[in-house]
């Protein structure tokens, strides 16, 4: 008998014994190949405009010039890539190349590789989304967010003839269309997307408190300002009446991002306040009327133009080979044809020095590009409000907290100061 | 020995030494440790491990974006005794928690009653009651939510009967709670009513038809004869509808995300991941698992004995 129980025993251990072995070459997602390559983990996020086919192709463009290395990809359960990447972190498995997770937390803790200047030489603004100087994501592309996407048609059914430069002009816009029977917003935040309650906000943000105070997020962590300072409270004023005048169907708030754009394309509202990367869907799955953009117009219709500039790729400063990874990302980002995909897939504006997009881009793409280029010869671009990456950004989950209570604005749950309030409150707690 | 018992003399078996007894005794031991051995192991490393690490946890200040973690004793319980949204959550889980235990528990035992019939049919609408139960919870808030968005079935439908503004099942901060504890009590239908008609086959049907005979109604019958004989299986669907409703986290991460607004349908399973992989307070959020643990275990055991004790003194 007690051969029987240390023969079990030590069959039990020597299978624990070999699954401790396999854990960090299976888990850890970097371990060396046969033929002497290195092989690491790649996470990246799937949608509707970039799908696995999109990744898979895009991953075999950059491996082609990284030789050395081959690519395990990863990808996330859902659109949250960060929370994914930090639960991957708590369980000791941070791949070691990411794609468009927000680096603020992970590389304050030293879990990121720093990018050096020469590394970043391509880049048209080498040091956005820079933290303690030191850049940890690709600046790779921008966005404008929000550009407010129209329905041609309704607007001229309700005699608009032109769009809106100030935001008087936008309000008499949104009344004459409410009066003619039509819901002037359309603004989601449905289901796991409550993210896509936030555009106008952040259209209001940049008008009324970036464009004065353009470090303003700076200034609120160092304790300057706060969100119930009147700036802040007006731009969320803003949001509260146009909930009120009912020029933003709460009912909307149940639409999932998908379900929010189909209902733009269904025609059951006017405007669609959106990030730029709308612009190819519109233009690739055309609507059946035609899409204009305009820019979120301030209160004396001088230029403002929110913008994000970051959101490439990162990597672990734990990753197998930190030096190959980043080149294998550098590779990945400066690609012709990537960036190519990347635009015609996601509407992004590649913000790499030399880089122009496929001439064959449709309208609705063309006229974004036209309202960022505008931005920048006129100087009036700003960070778009949640959306901020680096010294400048949001502490980690306060742009979720601000979603939903956006929701709250939205339903009348809240009001302008009570949701400023509801922030600070917030913004303590996160970083205490 | 052995030619003793051949004998069958009867007062010569009882002197077996005890210390034979013994030595068979321990062979089954030594099996029964090395069969458990590799449960106990799992057990204890996927249970008991992560357990007394969350207790650990709750009592630091752990964010592994914001090192150093430190030691902070009782803090964040101390906090989450003043914490608004803890209430708001705790308030929450008992609304789904409560609707879906008496939900799941009618509307079952309905239906169990129903379909307590012997013919094909009543066996195939069984596994039409039971189909919820074995879909992932994803695809059924997927599905409901279909249903149940501004622009989905449900609101179609009521516009089509010339409802001109349909309820907001979902965006409504005041309704989207008990839409999802309706999307869960649906969800666990099917258990109660599988649990039920086993019970409701285990009730001998002459008791059922003495009491008729001396007069009882179907009601009397019902009350007096049949309900008391379910009391094993009300047990087990309410236990296992208090555990469902108090870690309810995947309809609501689906379906409304916590909102519409801050904390409408944040349960307390809900809130637990949220401070822990968005907001990345790994140690409030232990303190707030602990707590969960503790109120789910508190409440499952209360409810365990009181119905158990009512089993034995039906």
């Amino acid at each position: 008998m007690r051969r029987t129980l240390i023969f079990g025993l030590a069959a039990v251990l020597a299978a624990a014994g070999c699954g401790v072995g396999e854990t960090p070459g299976a888990e850890g997602g970097a371990s060396a190949s046969a033929g002497g390559k290195v092989e690491l983990s790649f996470l990246v996020f799937e949608t509707p405009n970039l799908n696995a086919a999109f990744w898979d192709a895009a991953i075999a463009r950059a491996s082609a010039k990284v030789p050395e290395v081959t690519i395990k990809k990863l990808v996330t359960p859902n659109i949250d890539r960060t929370a994914y990447a930090k639960q991957l972190d708590a369980a000791g498995n941070l791949p070691d190349i990411l794609q468009s997770v927000n680096p603020a937390g992970f590389a304050q803790a030293g879990k990121l590789a720093p990018f050096t200047d020469e590394e970043l030489k391509n880049f048209i603004a080498p040091k956005a989304g820079a933290i303690g100087g030191k850049v940890y994501q690709l600046p790779y592309n921008t966005q404008v967010i929000p550009v407010v996407y129209y329905n041609k048609d309704m607007f001229a059914k309700a005699g608009i003839t032109q769009t809106p430069t100030t935001y008087q002009e936008l309000l008499d816009i949104s009344k004459k269309l409410k009066d003619g029977g039509v819901t002037p917003f359309i603004v989601g935040g449905g289901g796991a997307d409550t993210w896509a309650d936030m555009y106008p906000l952040t259209g209001t943000v940049a008008t009324d408190v970036y464009r004065k105070t353009p470090d303003w997020l700076l200034q609120r962590a160092q304790g300057n300002v706060k969100f119930t300072d009147p700036d802040f409270v007006a731009a969320a004023k803003k949001i509260e009446d146009l909930a009120k005048n009912e020029y933003i169907d709460p009912a909307g708030l149940s639409r999932s991002y998908a379900d929010t754009e189909q209902a733009f394309r269904d025609g059951k509202g006017a405007m669609y306040p959106m990030g730029s990367w709308f612009a190819t869907s519109a233009d690739a799955n055309k609507p059946s009327f035609e899409v204009g953009a305009f820019p979120w117009p301030t209160d004396d219709g001088s230029p403002v133009t929110p913008t994000f500039t970051g959101g490439g790729t990162l990597v672990s400063a734990t990753a197998k080979n930190v030096e190959l990874a980043k080149k294998w990302a550098l590779a990945f980002d400066e690609d012709k044809e990537n960036n190519d995909a990347f635009v015609k897939a996601d509407g992004s504006i590649p913000a790499i020095k030399g880089y122009t997009p496929p001439a064959d881009m449709g309208p609705v793409y063309n006229a974004t590009v036209a309202i960022y280029q505008k931005g920048m010869q006129e100087g009036s671009i700003y960070d778009a409000f949640s959306q901020e990456a680096g010294d400048g950004a949001l502490p980690p989950g306060l742009a979720d907290k601000a979603a939903l209570g956006v929701q709250d604005l939205i339903t009348g749950k809240k009001n302008a100061q009570q949701f400023a309030e509801f922030l600070d409150d917030e913004y303590a707690k996160a970083t205490q | 020995m052995t030619q003793t018992m051949r004998r069958g003399a009867p007062e010569k078996v009882h002197p077996v030494p005890r210390p034979r007894r013994r030595g068979r005794l321990l062979p089954g031991l030594g099996r029964f440790a090395l069969f458990a051995l590799p449960g106990l192991v799992a057990y204890a490393f996927f249970v008991l491990v992560p357990i007394g690490m969350t207790a650990y946890n709750s009592l630091t200040n752990l964010n592994p974006f914001n090192p150093p973690t430190r030691f902070v004793g009782l803090r964040n319980y101390v906090t989450l005794l003043s914490d608004a949204e803890f209430h708001q959550a705790l308030l929450n889980t008992v609304i789904i928690t409560a609707i879906i235990t008496v939900l799941a528990n009618v509307g079952g035992l309905l239906i169990a009653m129903l379909l307590d019939r012997p013919t094909r049919l009543y066996i195939l609408l069984r596994g039409v009651f039971f189909t919820p139960v074995v879909l992932s919870s994803v695809v059924i808030s997927v599905i409901w939510q279909a249903i149940l968005t501004d622009d989905g079935l449900l609101n179609s439908a009521l516009r089509g009967l010339g409802v001109d503004e349909p309820p907001g099942w979902l965006s409504d901060p005041d309704l989207a709670i008990y839409s999802i504890a309706w999307i869960m009590a649906w969800q666990m239908l099917g258990f109660c009513v599988v649990v039920y008609l086993a019970g409701l086959q285990g009730v001998p049907r002459e008791l059922s038809e003495a009491a008729a005979i001396d007069g009882a109604s179907a009601l009397q019958r019902f009350r007096n004869v049949t309900w008391p004989m379910l009391a094993p299986a009300l047990t087990i669907n309410v236990v296992m509808l208090l555990i469902t409703g108090f870690k309810a986290y995947d309809q609501i991460r689906v379906i409304t995300n916590g909102g519409p607004g801050n904390g409408t349908t944040v349960t307390m399973a809900f809130q637990v991941v949220q401070t822990a992989f968005v907001s990345n307070r790994i140690g409030y959020s232990s303190a707030l698992a602990a707590v969960m643990l503790a109120i789910v275990a508190f409440i499952s055991v209360v409810v365990l004995r009181f119905l158990q004790k009512r089993e034995v003194s039906r």
